[in-house]
């Protein structure tokens, strides 16, 4: 027992006492995330909000008065009058040279007052829905036809009150907890689950492949420390490591969601949550660390470098990453008992459960048993595999 | 009871595909060690002598409880490599010059870090860590990282880092293979000390020379069967000259007729 804490100091001391591993384990990934997500909700943000001072340019021809003075009234714009043939039009919408197009037929107005009921005047509207600018032109220029449709209407009726023939109210009732909690449930558990993962292959792979690979190995061995000791000290340090880089991921996110969620009206708020749910998931970060580590350090102890260690990993890698995103777009919290013994899926499923005040406390510590149990598994089988003369010294 | 006592042990590796190819050979399994038996005594130092190949290593991995023969057993002050392979390591160092340092620690640390897996008091580890470093000339490079250390100062940090427990017993794999002569001489001398200060020494090694300069009795192995345990005296007078490279060649010659007849 002492000698696993002596162990597990020296891994700690490795780790923490080395620039460029401090730098890719704890600053890193939070630093990554942060700044990614502050980008993407850059990038959003300027997607969703004009510029006020563009000037929309459209083109039109045959445009009755009463259009343009709408127009003028609902927007910053440039007309262009007239002049250019059908393929002119579309190459300059393609290029972005005009937002959009509206063609009148001839003595429009005319010929609406007309009524003329086999022969109705046309407009066409020609916009580049791959334009945003486009886009957006294109649902105000709409809005202006809905207004002048419903005008013209009215004007027909013989009593214009007739064209309101209800009172239609709509009321958008947003639950801000609610509509917080899905965002959240939707990517911290991949983020958490794959940031765990990348932690764990940053120091597992070292510690156990790289004794065997730098021939270190056997001077532990030949000491009278227990092999079980190893396996615990090597097992708790590199958890302990790995938490410490989710964290670091974790406190990435948490800085940068007021930057990535802008663009929504509720912006997810982390108070939402109570004692109860942040401890809650930091036992089953901490049960999911120890697995995953659990699970590295076996393929390390196997592996017989470090780039092969490496290697061996990345299939466990890929599947956890596939279970995390599944999850982001999957529908519901699965609340059947026997899905939290699953490793990997089980934490993350109670994860989601959790941010969405969506869990049962008996499948919580199933999950947390589950996890546990295998873990206590995977030390003793490492223990087996130090203890083995075959895995630790097989050319 | 003797010091150190290997009783007929032997050894089989199964070949991996890999080193089957490597070595041109379908052979499924390799004896390493053929039913091995010898003593050593403290206040000696014992040689195994013998070509690449032979078992050497394999023997004294044994004895290091770093591996377990298949058959036989290995006492080290009565106590067996088998059963009491904890008891036997707090007594044993095992050292070859390729045992290699984690190249991110200072001399200092990793003195300390293997002190304490050693469960030695804080106050017998300073006392200790001041003697060798000083004994090494290890002081002035204490904190300097063993990736800034030369090849030399490595090993004598090596050295000094499997001895931190001061056992009775050091086993020790080519102890100058790839060092230069300078070191070479600092181990070889180091280790005569250490058998003059009452330990118990066996070393391997395929050269000649250190067996005459420093060992006092030595074993011949050959194919992993140990043709002579003696006195080098004794098995140096086996041939009329004295040579020891004569009785050498001669048990080479024997064994390679040997395998012929078979
Ligand atoms: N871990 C191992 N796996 C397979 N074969 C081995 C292993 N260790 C040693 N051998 C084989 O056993 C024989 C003896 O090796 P070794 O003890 O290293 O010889 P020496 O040290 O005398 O050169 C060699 O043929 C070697 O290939
Ligand atoms: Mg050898």
């Amino acid at each position: 027992m002492r000698n696993m804490l002596v162990i597990f100091k020296k891994e700690l001391f490795r780790v923490l006492t080395d620039k460029r591993l401090v730098l890719t384990v704890f600053i890193l990934p939070g630093l990554s995330i942060f700044i990614i997500y502050t980008i993407i909700g850059t990038v959003v943000q300027t997607q969703f909000t004009e510029p006020e001072d563009y000037e929309t340019k459209i083109y039109g021809e045959n445009v009755p008065e009463a259009i343009v003075l709408a127009f003028d009234e609902t927007m910053n714009y440039r007309f262009i009058e007239g002049g250019l043939t059908r393929d002119d039009l579309e190459e300059k919408l393609l290029e972005e040279e005009i937002d959009l197009a509206v063609i009148f037929a001839e003595n429009f107005e005319e010929r609406i007052a007309e009524r003329d009921k086999q022969d109705l005047p046309d407009v066409t509207i020609y916009y580049n829905q791959g334009n945003q600018r486009s886009s957006s032109a294109h649902n105000r220029v709409s809005a202006v036809m809905r207004a002048y449709h419903e005008s013209i209407i009215k004007d027909r009726l013989d009593d214009p009150a007739d064209y309101h023939p209800y009172v239609l109210d709509t009321e958008n009732i947003v639950d801000e907890r609610s509509m917080a909690a899905q965002g959240f449930a939707m990517l911290l558990p991949m983020l958490i689950i794959i940031f765990l993962f990348v932690g764990a292959m940053s120091i597992g792979p070292d510690a156990i492949a790289g004794e065997k690979e730098r021939g270190t190995i056997a001077s532990l061995l030949v000491t009278p420390t227990k092999r079980r000791d190893i396996a615990l000290g090597k097992v708790t340090s590199a958890a302990l490591l790995s938490l410490l880089s989710a964290l670091s991921a974790f406190i990435g996110i948490i800085l940068s969601l007021p930057r990535l969620m802008v663009a929504d009206e509720a912006m997810p708020d982390i108070s939402i949550y109570g004692a109860r749910e942040f401890l809650a998931i930091f036992l089953l970060l901490v049960v999911t660390v120890i697995f995953i580590v659990g699970l590295i350090s076996i393929i390390s102890a196997y592996a017989k470098t470090i780039k092969e260690a490496s290697m061996l990993i990345t299939p466990f890698y890929l599947i956890a990453m596939i279970i995390g995103i599944m999850n982001s777009f999957g529908a519901d919290v699965n609340h059947n008992p026997l899905v939290h013994l699953l490793p990997i899926y089980g934490p993350i499923n109670m994860l989601s459960g959790i941010l969405l005040f969506d869990y049962s406390i008996t499948n919580f510590f199933i999950t947390i048993a589950a996890n546990i149990g295998y873990t206590a598994l995977f030390v003793f089988v490492l223990n087996k595999m130090f203890d083995s003369e075959k895995m630790m010294f097989s050319r | 009871m003797t010091d150190l006592e290997v009783k007929n042990i032997k050894k089989t590796f199964r070949l991996s595909r890999k080193q089957r190819r490597i070595e041109h050979t379908d052979e499924r399994k390799r004896i390493a060690v053929k039913g091995l038996s010898f003593t050593a005594r403290r206040g000696e130092i014992y040689g195994l002598l013998g070509p690449n190949g032979a078992g050497k290593t394999t023997t004294l991995r044994c004895i290091s409880t770093l591996i377990r023969p298949d058959e036989g057993d290995i006492f080290i002050d009565g106590k067996s490599v088998l059963k009491e392979s904890i008891e036997v390591r707090k007594n044993i160092a095992f050292l070859t010059t390729e045992l290699k340092l984690d190249d991110f620690f200072t001399p200092n640390y990793l003195f300390d870090y293997f002190s304490k897996l050693h469960g030695i008091d804080e106050e017998t580890m300073e006392k200790r860590k001041a003697e060798q470093f000083n004994r090494f000339g290890i002081d002035k490079f204490a904190e300097v990282k063993v990736a800034d250390l030369s090849s030399g100062m490595k090993q004598k940090t090596s050295l000094a880092i499997s001895l931190v427990h001061d056992p009775d017993f050091i086993i020790f794999d080519e102890p100058t293979n790839g060092l230069d002569v300078l070191t070479a001489r600092t181990v070889i001398d180091y280790l005569l000390e250490m058998r003059d200060a009452g330990k118990a020494i066996i070393i391997s090694t395929h050269i000649l020379s250190v067996v005459e300069k420093m060992c006092d009795r030595v074993g011949i192995i050959i194919d992993g069967e140990l043709k002579i345990s003696d006195d080098l005296d004794k098995v140096k007078a086996l041939d009329a000259n004295g040579d020891l490279e004569e009785v050498f060649f001669r048990l080479m010659e024997e064994s390679a007729g040997e395998l012929a007849h078979a």
